[in-house]
């Protein structure tokens, strides 16, 4: 088998030589990959987040937000042209590290970078900021006096894996608030973001020192501990115990932006079960599940169906189940480590234990052999995740209100609905699932592409992250007074 | 085709099975055979499984032919052949969060249980010798009546233990005084003494010792029994440094010290031969076997690649005899490595795993 080489990181002010390095190897079908990833002693640590922050002071906080928009529109241009030499090592790399179909790799990738284009970073800024120059210096406000939004001296992200390129997000948004960046690998994908900055860095070279990326194995309380120590806000994705094991470590007057964990679900009414339009809702549903294997904050978990369509709850679970085969041809799942492995057959055995045990459970459609899982259930269920990698259940409802009482009660893990319903029930659930604790409804089909300018778990992906200094009117009449020209 | 049989027969097939020196691979597969269909026959809802796999015991030639059942089934279906009795002893699993339903095992006599145990357990932990005093390091059977686990050990001291044996565990937890005398007697006496228990007693005891600043050189002969892992009763401890630990605070050689893997879904344990090195390889009797799967096509891994842990245990008669376990094994040498439970996926996306989900829900 050929073995591919990388090498992980962007640590400016670091020689190779002065750093220890640790292989991370990756291996598919496709071939075996074994990245080198950087591990930095306490004191290298700190001596980076200090460069970062200084450097980001000097060359950063500098430009203006055009001027940042343009230099990462230049980057995505070239993450966007398919014989640049960066797209190549990702479209090559990526598959083997991740696990994913190559092809699935390629197409999620493109359209994930086109909302990284410069009119959607303007949509992005402009979400946050109905006057995006409050980033660039101090401008009026309506209420007298002036304001400006400082974003932090150092942003640390502690990135997740699975889904690649998914530190752009973050990253992004650390740049355009001009911080000092500095992020952690995931493990399960240190590539991308290596990729990219040492990328920005070639675009735009003062940016080179204005962004750093490291990593370490989880526990590592040295290299955590100086990090945390320089960083004025942290931005974490994980799991809850992750998350709080991280939130215990830092000073209490830094500022924390956790992501954690999310469990989707999509929500289909009758307009959308007719003979028409029901198989064509099943395939849109079908490649929200395929997409990355549903990890995903956004991926769908259980399709609700509304009964009374043309097409029946059981039915769509048919057609849902054949889209699946379909898509199992055409993207095939990853291979599964033992562990997933053993995670996707208990998930199966349950639902199928629960169908010989009592009347009215699950029923489960496709084999033991088949790549994706789906469990019928002809009564309503709460909401509960499953064991992911094409694992989806589809609970059957008499009305779409009642989808309400099976997932308010998970508030804390909710994100995403996916909808096929009329106009009207658009906006009468929206509200319900908004007061719910739902914070994202997209279209079936789309719940794995949000759009740019979306607001992450209902957050503001930009404003979180500055600071606002007012210029009260009183100074500013003061000032004047002051002035050699006073009378 | 012959009579159907009756749970006597079978009773008696299977201790009489047990009660022989070894078995050949066609005497293993034909009451292996014999028992599915019994099972097959008796247990409705064990049945309604086998036919969704179309498994049938005119089909099945080899015990590798008998479908595994999930040991959640032992949760949600009532697996047994013979109907529910009062005079049932039923083994329950000990369940981890508080609203977890809990596995029962219903056993409407004891006495394969038990054949299978003391013949197994006199050839793997006394080695030869009739009699031992003994410690035990787990609640009696009067404390815990469905705990398979206290049986099993109770029944090691009334069959193996001599008269001075005693269980050391009592409602106030492990009477650590009463057992540094045992111990000192011991030491002095120059007769080999054992110690059985759940893995986190020992550390327990370990802990205990420590604190008094006490440590024992039992006399040549001397052994002890874990079993269980820690099940968050206790620190958890790399196995070297248990092992290690334990042969220092009681002057046990570690190949002395012996691991027996069992669960309440069997009826059959395993043990190795000391945990010198590790790991250690794990092995049962004649009357068990075990192959390495797949989880997802429950096809046997090739030679030297891990997978989950199917046993066929002919002593669950009542039961199902071929169980899908949730350990992670590879084959070794005369047995398997047991290289802990598969955990739940492991979370690296940021799409919800179940683990996390269900701990949020129990808090």
């Amino acid at each position: 088998m050929k073995t591919l080489n990388a090498v992980a990181g962007h640590l400016p002010g670091l020689a190779r030589q002065d750093v220890r390095w640790q292989t991370l190897a990756f291996e598919s079908a496709a071939g075996r990959v074994d990245v080198e990833v950087p591990v930095l002693s306490a004191q290298q640590m700190t001596a980076l987040a200090r460069r970062v922050k200084q450097a980001a002071r000097q060359h950063l906080r500098t430009m203006t937000v055009s001027q940042i928009i343009e230099v990462v529109d230049r980057a995505i241009a070239r993450l966007l042209d398919p014989a640049d030499p960066y797209r190549q090592q990702a479209d090559r790399l990526l598959p083997t590290i991740t696990g994913y179909d190559a092809e699935m790799v390629r197409l999620g990738l493109t359209s994930f970078f086109k909302t990284f284009r410069a009119p959607q970073l303007q949509r992005f800024v402009a979400e946050d900021f109905s006057n995006p120059k409050l980033l660039d210096e101090f401008q009026p406000r309506p209420k007298g006096g002036a304001a400006r939004a400082f974003g932090p001296e150092l942003l640390f992200h502690s990135w997740a894996g699975n889904v690649p390129a998914l530190p752009l997000w973050s990253l992004v948004c650390g740049l355009l608030v001009k911080a000092g960046n500095i992020g952690k690998l995931p493990s399960a994908e240190p590539l991308f973001a290596s990729l990219f900055a040492r990328l920005l860095a070639e675009v735009h070279p003062p940016l080179a020192d204005c962004l750093a990326v490291v990593w370490w194995k989880g526990g590592d309380e040295e290299q955590a501990g100086a990090v945390y120590a320089e960083a004025d806000t942290v931005l974490a994705y994980g799991g809850n115990a992750a998350l709080d094991e991280i939130r215990r470590r830092l000073p209490v007057t830094t500022r924390f932006l956790p992501y954690g964990h999310k469990l989707g679900f999509g929500v289909i009414g009758v307009a959308a079960l007719d003979t028409l339009r029901g198989p064509a809702t099943a395939r849109l549903a079908a490649h929200d599940v395929m997409r990355y294997d549903q990890q995903g904050c956004y991926s769908p978990h259980v399709f609700y169906v509304e009964r009374g369509g043309k097409v029946s709850p059981r039915e769509f679970a048919q057609l849902l189940a054949s889209e699946l085969a379909n898509l199992e041809q055409r993207f095939p799942r990853r291979a599964l480590a033992l562990e997933d492995a053993a995670a996707v057959a208990g998930w199966r055995q349950a639902g199928e234990l629960q169908s010989l045990s009592t009347a009215g459970g699950v029923e489960l459609i496709g084999g033991d052999g088949a790549a994706w899982g789906l469990a019928y259930a002809d009564q309503p269920q709460s909401l509960a995740p499953t064991a992911l990698n094409r694992s989806i259940q589809v609970v059957a409802v008499e009305s779409l209100d009642d989808v309400i009482a099976q997932v308010e009660a998970h508030r804390p893990f909710l994100q995403t609905a996916g909808l096929a319903v009329a106009p009207q029930e658009l906006f009468r659930l929206a509200e319900l699932l908004g007061a719910a604790g739902v914070t994202r409804i997209a279209a079936i089909g789309s719940m794995t592409s949000p759009e740019a300018g979306w607001h992450h778990d209902g957050r503001f992906n930009l404003l979180d992250l500055v600071r606002i200094v007012e210029i009260e009117q009183s100074a500013e009449l003061a000032a004047d007074r002051l002035a050699p020209y006073a009378d | 085709m012959n009579a159907p049989d009756r749970s006597q027969d079978i009773v008696a097939a299977v201790l009489a099975f047990i009660a022989q020196d070894g078995c050949t691979d066609p005497t293993f597969d034909a009451l292996a055979v014999r028992l599915f269909g019994y099972q097959y026959e008796n247990n409705t809802a064990y049945r309604r499984f086998c036919q969704r796999r179309g498994a049938t015991p005119r089909n099945a030639k080899r015990w590798n032919d008998i479908p595994a059942v999930p040991i959640d089934a032992f949760k949600e279906l009532s697996l047994r052949s013979q109907p529910s009795a009062p005079t049932d002893r039923v083994f329950m699993t000990s369940g981890t969060t508080r609203s977890e339903v809990r596995g029962r095992h219903h056993h409407p006599t004891l006495a394969v249980y038990d054949s299978s145990m003391t013949r197994n357990f006199g050839r793997r932990f006394m080695r030869g010798r009739d009699k031992l005093p003994m410690a035990t390091l787990f609640p009696d059977e009067t404390v815990m009546p469905n705990s398979s686990l206290a049986h099993y050990l109770a029944l090691a001291a009334s069959e193996f233990g001599t008269p001075d044996s005693r269980c050391f565990v009592g409602p106030t937890g492990l009477d650590s005084e009463a057992l540094c005398a045992a111990l000192a007697h011991a030491e002095r006496s120059a007769q080999p003494y054992a110690l059985l228990g759940a893995s986190y007693s020992f550390v327990h005891l370990m802990d205990d010792l420590r604190q008094r600043g006490r440590s024992f050189r039992l006399p040549p002969g001397s052994r002890v029994l874990d079993t269980g892992g820690y099940k968050g009763q206790s620190r958890e401890l790399p196995l070297a440094t248990f092992y290690e630990q334990l042969s220092a605070t009681l002057g046990v050689p570690r190949s002395q010290c012996i691991n027996m893997y069992g669960m309440t879904e069997l009826s059959t344990q395993f043990y190795d031969d000391g945990n010198a090195s590790l790991p250690s390889v794990k092995s049962g009797p004649h009357w068990i076997r075990s192959r390495i799967v797949d989880p997802l096509s429950g096809r046997e891994v090739p030679a030297g690649e891990r997978g989950i842990l199917v046993h066929c245990d002919l002593a669950n008669f009542n039961s199902v005899t071929t169980i899908l376990t949730e350990d992670v094994g590879v084959a070794s040498d005369g047995g398997f490595l047991l290289l802990g439970r598969a955990e739940g996926a492991q979370a690296r996306g940021c799409s919800l795993a179940v683990e996390e989900f269900i701990r949020a829900a129990a808090a």
